[in-house]
C-alpha cells in the first residue's frame, strides 16, 4: 500500500494539470481577498442606512463552490490521466491501487480545502478589521469554524466523487461535466420545480448541503446529521460505482 | 516460466481465445505467432491480469500475476508504448513505475541511460518518437530486474536500428537465463529472434514447436502460412 500509495502522488505531482488545479485554486483564494477588500472600501465610504444592507465580506463562501469543483477535477485526475493498462501492469491489485487512489484524493482534497478556507476567511478577516455585521458575519474564530468544517467536508466530498466518476466513466472530460451539472447544473434548477419539490430537492443539493451541515440555516429541511449523510451518500454512489468498475471490467 | 492453461476469453458470442494451453521455458526467446485478430495481444493480457479469462488460467512462475508481490521484479512487459501519459517526462514516467514496486530512482536513472535515453530524461513523453517512446517502454519492463519478460509486437514502426536493438536485446536476456515471450506477426524478424514458436490462429493453438523443427524443411514464412492457412498440420 505504501508503494502504491507513493506511486500515486508521484504521479499526481509530475503532469501539469495538477499544478493548474493548485493555481486555480490560488488564484479564487486571491480574487476572493480582492473581492473582499473591494467590498469593505465600498462599505467604508456608504451611508450608515446603506451599511446596515451590504453583503458579508466573507470571501470563502465566493469561493467554496469553485474550490469544490477544482478538486473534484482533481480527483478525476487522479482516477483517469493514466492509461489503466500501464497503472494495472505496475499495481495489479486492484484493491491496493482503488485504495491508494481513494487515500491520495481525500488528503490532498482536505490539504487543498482546508488551506484555501484558511486563506480565505484570514484574509477576509484582515479586510472587515472590528466592523459590525452584516459585513463582518462572525465574531471570532469559534463563529466561522462550523462553516469551515463544512465546507472542508463538502471539498472532500466533491475531491472523492470527481474520482469515483472518473473510475467508472474513464474520461476526464465527461466527468468534469457531470461534476459541474452536480454542483451548479441542478442546485440552479430545483428551486423552480413546484412546491414541495423545490424546497426537498435544494436540501440535497451540495451547495445547501453544506449550510445544512454548517448549521447555520434557520428551520433547515435537514439537521446537520442527516446532511452529513446525504454528503456520504454522494461519495458511496460514485466512488461505489466507480470500485464495482474498476474491480470487474477489463482493463 | 510462463504456463497458459485451457486458456479462453469470449465477448458475447465471439471468442478471442479458445481452450489454449502452451509453457514458455526459461532461457528461451519464445516467438507468440499469428495473424492479426488471432487472440495474441488477449492472451497476454490475460497473462498479466488485465483482462479476466472465461475459463482457464495463467501462471507466472507458478502464481497468477495479479497475486505477485511486488510483480515487476517477477515480470517486465511491453504491451503498448502509447499506454502512457505524454505529458510526463520520460524520468518522472519511470520513477512512478518504480516507485509502484519499491525500485528506487538510482534503477530508473541507469536505466535510461542503458536503453540510450539519458539525454531526454526530462523531456516530455510526447516530444519522444515512436522508437524513443518504444525504448522507454523497455526500460519500465526492466526495472525490476525480472525473470520474465513479455513484448507484444516491440518492432512495430521501429527504424532497422531500433529493430536490430530489440532484437540483441532479448537475445542477450533469454542468453542470461530469462523467460522472454515475444509476440509478432513479422515473420522476417521472428526467424531471427525466436528459439521457440507458439503459432495460434483464430484464439486456438497450432503449433508448438522449436524454431529449429520448424524451418527445418523451408523458411519460417512458409511453414507459418502453410499452418495458419489450415493446410499443416
Amino acid at each position: 500500500m505504501k508503494n502504491a500509495l507513493a506511486a500515486e502522488w508521484l504521479k499526481l505531482r509530475t503532469v501539469r494539470a495538477s499544478w493548474g488545479v493548485v493555481a486555480a485554486i490560488g488564484s479564487m483564494v486571491a480574487a476572493g481577498a480582492l473581492l473582499s477588500w473591494l467590498i469593505v472600501q465600498d462599505y467604508d465610504s456608504s451611508p450608515a442606512a446603506e451599511q446596515a444592507k451590504f453583503a458579508s465580506a466573507d470571501s470563502s463562501v465566493v469561493i467554496t463552490p469553485v474550490v469544490q469543483f477544482l478538486v473534484a477535477a482533481l480527483g478525476a485526475l487522479v482516477a483517469t490521466s493514466d492509461p489503466r493498462l500501464t497503472a494495472l501492469i505496475a499495481v495489479p491489485d486492484r484493491k491496493r491501487l482503488l485504495a491508494a487512489k481513494t487515500v491520495l484524493v481525500a488528503v490532498t482534497s482536505v490539504v487543498l480545502g482546508a488551506v484555501a478556507l484558511a486563506l480565505s476567511i484570514g484574509t477576509s478577516r484582515l479586510n472587515m478589521g472590528d466592523r459590525p455585521p452584516p459585513i463582518a458575519p462572525w465574531d471570532g474564530i469559534g463563529d466561522v469554524l462550523p462553516w469551515a468544517g463544512a465546507a472542508v467536508l463538502s471539498i472532500l466530498v466533491t475531491g472523492l466523487t470527481g474520482l469515483g466518476l472518473g473510475l467508472a466513466v474513464r474520461s476526464t472530460a465527461v466527468t468534469i461535466v457531470v461534476v459541474g451539472v452536480l454542483l451548479w447544473g441542478l442546485p440552479a434548477i430545483t428551486p423552480m420545480l413546484p412546491e414541495p419539490w423545490d424546497v426537498d430537492a435544494s436540501a440535497v443539493m451540495v451547495p445547501y448541503l453544506v449550510w445544512e451541515v454548517a448549521g447555520v440555516v434557520e428551520d433547515p429541511p435537514l439537521a446537520p446529521l442527516a446532511a452529513v449523510g446525504v454528503l456520504a451518500m454522494y461519495v458511496l454512489v460514485t466512488l461505489g460505482t466507480g470500485t464495482v468498475t474498476l474491480l470487474r471490467r477489463d482493463a | 516460466m510462463i504456463e497458459v492453461r485451457n486458456l479462453t476469453k469470449r465477448y458475447g458470442d465471439t471468442t478471442a481465445v479458445r481452450d489454449l494451453s502452451f509453457t514458455v521455458h526459461p532461457g528461451l526467446v519464445t516467438g507468440f505467432l499469428g495473424p492479426n485478430g488471432a487472440g495474441k495481444s488477449t492472451t497476454m493480457r490475460m497473462i498479466l491480469g488485465l483482462d479476466r479469462p472465461t475459463g482457464g488460467e495463467a501462471l507466472v512462475g507458478g502464481r497468477r500475476y495479479a497475486d505477485l508481490d511486488r510483480p515487476l521484479r517477477h515480470v517486465g512487459a511491453l504491451l503498448d508504448p502509447a499506454a502512457v501519459h505524454h505529458g510526463r517526462k520520460a524520468l518522472d514516467h519511470l520513477l512512478w513505475i518504480a516507485a509502484s514496486n519499491g525500485i528506487g530512482r538510482a534503477r530508473a536513472v541507469e536505466l535510461l541511460e542503458q536503453v540510450g535515453l539519458g539525454g531526454v530524461r526530462h523531456k516530455r513523453i510526447r516530444a519522444l518518437s515512436l522508437g524513443m517512446k518504444q525504448r522507454l517502454g523497455v526500460a519500465a519492463a526492466l526495472l525490476g530486474d525480472p525473470g520474465v519478460l513479455m513484448f507484444d509486437e516491440p518492432v512495430n514502426g521501429l527504424d532497422p536500428e531500433g529493430v536490430r536493438w530489440i532484437r540483441d536485446l532479448m537475445r542477450a536476456l533469454a542468453k542470461e537465463g530469462r523467460t522472454v515471450f515475444v509476440s509478432s506477426h513479422l515473420m522476417s524478424e521472428m526467424a531471427l529472434t525466436a528459439d521457440h514458436v507458439v503459432i495460434v490462429a483464430r484464439g486456438q493453438l497450432v503449433k508448438e514447436t522449436p524454431m529449429e523443427a520448424l524451418t527445418r524443411h523451408g523458411s519460417l514464412e512458409d511453414a507459418y502460412l502453410e499452418l495458419t492457412s489450415g493446410r499443416g498440420l
